[in-house]
């Protein structure tokens, strides 16, 4: 009895790790490449629901406590290799704002985030939907959203704007999206880091596990960056959350302060 | 002291680094004598009482509002004027008496998250670039 208690038990632990395995495993669309649709949380590394990665009261990233929930915000750039390569004069610029602890922030005007800032910020979520000819992103960060065809081609038509015009196609089980048609109205990905209209943007969505989409963002400009900027982060799938509206010109107290500052010539110093 | 209070007032709309220290956390016990449901982050603020029996009025920055009614917050019901609230946080960088709220005890004891974990990128901190 005993060889085959033992090897009853050995059969229900493979089963339980088989169960668990397929439980994360990436989901699949009718036409055989992986499916995206879902809520999903930007910024973060940490599976689970919103309130389970998003609790704790330590220092996350820090390592003071790893339990501590890694949120980026809206100022916040995803950990990267090298600092961002501006040219030199663009750099000063981008200093000047980060010293003036960027009180010129687009969305402290209520602007769209822009992009890949409104795919990296952590404290709100963004849903996408997928079908066999498109990816449409909704962010509720501003309110803003993405209609991406699964096509080669821009139109010719393109107006600039804050989230630019995107297009996409699969390598493999990457979805490639393609970006221009921007205006220079946004920041990329941390304090002051604006760029001109003729930003050209490739994101790759790769969807490696139910949980969790790998982001690799390449941004290029040939008017204010040296070479092309580099950035990769996670978003990860929130089971159960819902967009919500974000009205942020409602009692929006920042425009106002700012411009007080600006008056009164107060020098941001840290 | 105009442009002190400026300065405490003003800066906002900013990663946690650019203004609070990850080095002074502080938990503090004081009665709400203000909300403010406001964009792009909500404030409230305690009277507290320091050593000596002064009682000092105390500024938090919080989530912005559709983060906290994501988080179960409800305005002007679920955290009233007149509570008696714990706060845990991080104090601000100049010393003053603000600080970035993380965690809240409502008086029956209930915690919840009022503001985001202290930051973790570089936004506040470091400048992107290097200039050299």
């Amino acid at each position: 009895m005993r060889p085959f208690a033992m090897t009853t038990a050995a059969m229900l632990l493979a089963t339980t790790i088989v169960s668990a395995q397929s439980k994360n495993v990436m989901p699949r669309a009718a036409d055989g490449h992986p499916d995206l649709t879902g809520v999903w949380q930007g910024g973060s590394a940490t599976p689970g629901n919103w309130d389970d990665a998003n609790g704790g009261t330590g220092v996350g990233g820090t390592g003071r406590n790893p339990t501590a929930a890694v949120v980026l915000s809206s100022n916040d750039r995803p950990a990267g290799r090298e600092g961002a390569p501006y040219q030199d004069w663009a750099a000063k610029k981008v200093l000047e704002s980060f010293n003036r602890r960027g009180i010129d922030d687009p969305t402290a005007q209520c602007l769209p985030g822009g992009i890949p800032r409104s795919v990296t910020l952590g404290l709100f979520p963004q849903q996408f939907v997928q079908t066999p000819t498109q990816l449409v992103i909704l962010y509720e960060y501003m309110n803003v959203f993405r209609v991406i065809p699964f096509t080669a081609k821009h139109r010719d038509d393109i107006i600039p704007s804050y989230m630019g015009d995107s297009i996409a196609h699969w390598e493999g089980d990457a979805l490639v999206v393609d970006v221009i048609g921007f205006n220079d109205k946004t920041w990329l990905a941390g304090t002051g880091t604006f760029h001109s209209d003729q930003l050209h943007i490739t994101e790759r969505y790769t969807r490696v596990s139910k949980d969790r989409i790998d982001y690799q963002v390449t941004m290029e400009d040939p008017k204010v960056l040296t070479k092309p900027w580099k950035l990769a982060s996670s978003l990860m799938l929130r089971e159960g959350t819902r967009l919500q509206e974000y009205i942020c010109a409602e009692n929006n107290l920042d425009p106002a302060r700012y411009d007080e500052l600006l008056k009164n010539g107060v020098k941001f110093t840290r | 002291m105009q442009v002190l209070t400026l300065l405490l007032i003003a800066l906002l709309h900013h990663s946690f680094g650019a203004e609070y220290d990850v080095n002074q956390p502080i938990t503090l016990t004081g009665t709400l004598t203000a909300v403010e449901w406001t964009n792009p982050h909500t404030h409230f603020y305690l009277d507290v009482k320091d050593d000596k029996g002064k009682v000092v009025n105390w500024k938090f920055e919080g989530y912005n509002p559709s983060v906290l009614v994501r988080n179960g917050w409800k305005k002007d019901v679920t955290m009233k004027v007149g509570d008696l609230i714990t706060v845990f946080g991080w104090r601000a960088r100049d010393g003053g008496s603000w600080a970035h709220s993380r965690e809240i005890t409502l008086p029956d004891g209930k915690k919840m998250f009022f503001g985001p974990p202290a930051g973790t990128g570089d936004g506040g901190n470091t400048p992107v670039v290097e200039v050299k």
